[in-house]
């Protein structure tokens, strides 16, 4: 399938760069089509400005701000998320991604009679996030999976009705140590390769 | 009273490749944001104002969580566990507009009620006075909803400002 791996992290050589390497390496391996987007590498501007706001709510389907981007989304039926979490949740730059990119018009619809949401993207049918925590699970799961939630649960709903999801954390990052570090790029290898 | 307008303000959201290597330096980490930091260690009451997009922060506020809320600054890290360290706020109030609907939002986890309850709630003052002021549903809110949530705002946001006596949390350790 049309895998899309969108990759958030300032530091081209942080392990995040290695968890990426594993994904890319494990899908090609298994056959895919891989699309990589590297939000720092494209110098991705996530904030939405003035204008773009006032236009959001009256974008009709096709209408799209940054039509390349938009053009990533129609493109692909899985998607892939690999990125640190800070503050539990995605960086700046990836939220402003899923701000500027999943619009109105092509990432869901509002319903003129009532106003309900209707999904757009219901031609991705997996949905997965690697990412690396500073905190221990027990205390992510206590503040509620922030992160985790906004893209596996609130982008899940724009997508397809059976959409699978996919969630692999390595946390404790701080207390990480070269083995766990090492365990957790094969867990990722292996999880991809059957994607 | 200090307005922080990020947008206003043209503050840059994401975190720089040198910022990111300094993190952990709690001498330098906060050269890049030091006004910043500075006008969040003066307060005393912290009010965030923001429409949820997407489930979460917009990016320009999550950017300045990830950029100014630093080891030394939000929170320390002592003998490898963490601390609050906004104790010098202690009052926090949240206000804010979704376009889903409660249940919907529910289902999807609430994310920002969640960590603004419990991850920004845990780094200011114990016994913080803390309110969520959320109006969902907007694509449908009527004139009159609005209007009764901009009363309620008005209502309850000075409520717990400038009570005395900021609780020293430097005992918790998670």
């Amino acid at each position: 399938m049309r895998v899309l791996v969108v990759h958030c992290h300032p530091v081209p050589e942080s392990y995040v760069a290695a968890v990426r390497d594993r994904v890319l390496g494990a899908l090609g391996r298994a056959g895919h089509e891989v699309r990589l987007l590297d939000l720092h590498a494209i110098g991705f501007d996530p904030v939405m400005g003035t204008e773009e706001r006032r236009r959001y709510n009256e974008l009709g389907p096709g209408e799209h701000p940054m039509p390349e981007q938009a053009a990533h989304l129609a493109w692909c039926e899985a998607l892939v998320f690999v990125y640190p979490t800070w503050w539990y949740g995605a960086p700046a730059m990836l939220k402003g991604w899923l701000d500027r990119v999943w619009t109105p018009g092509t990432a869901f619809g509002l319903d003129p009679g009532t106003g309900e949401i209707r999904p757009l993207m219901t031609h991705v049918t997996k949905l997965a996030v690697v990412t690396t925590c500073g905190a221990p699970w027990w205390f992510s799961r206590w503040v509620g999976f922030p992160g985790r939630r906004t893209i596996l649960r609130g982008l899940r709903v724009l997508c397809a009705k059976r959409c699978r999801t996919t969630y692999l954390a390595h946390y404790r990052m701080d207390a990480s140590t070269e083995a766990s570090r090492a365990r957790f790029l094969e867990r990722v290898e292996r999880r991809f390769e059957r994607f | 009273m200090d307005l922080l307008d990020l947008h206003a303000e043209g503050f840059d959201p994401v975190m720089s490749r040198e910022e990111r290597a300094l993190y952990h330096d709690v001498d330098r980490n906060r050269d890049a944001v030091r006004e910043h930091v500075d006008r969040l260690r003066a307060a005393t009451a912290l009010f965030v104002c923001f429409p949820v997009w997407n489930y979460g922060f917009p990016a320009i506020l999550k950017g300045w969580f990830d950029r100014v809320f630093l080891p030394g600054v939000s929170f320390d890290i002592v003998d490898g566990g963490v601390r609050p360290a906004l104790c010098h706020v202690n009052r926090l109030c949240i206000a804010t507009t979704y376009g889903g609907d409660r249940l919907r939002t529910a289902l999807a986890g609430d994310p920002p009620r969640r960590v603004a309850g419990r991850q920004l709630r845990w780094l200011v003052a114990r016994g913080a006075a803390y309110d969520y002021l959320a109006l969902y549903d907007m694509n449908r809110a009527d004139a009159a909803r609005r209007a009764a949530f901009l009363d309620r705002v008005g209502e309850r946001a000075g409520r717990g400002v400038g009570r005395p006596g900021a609780v020293d949390r430097s005992g918790g350790v998670r």
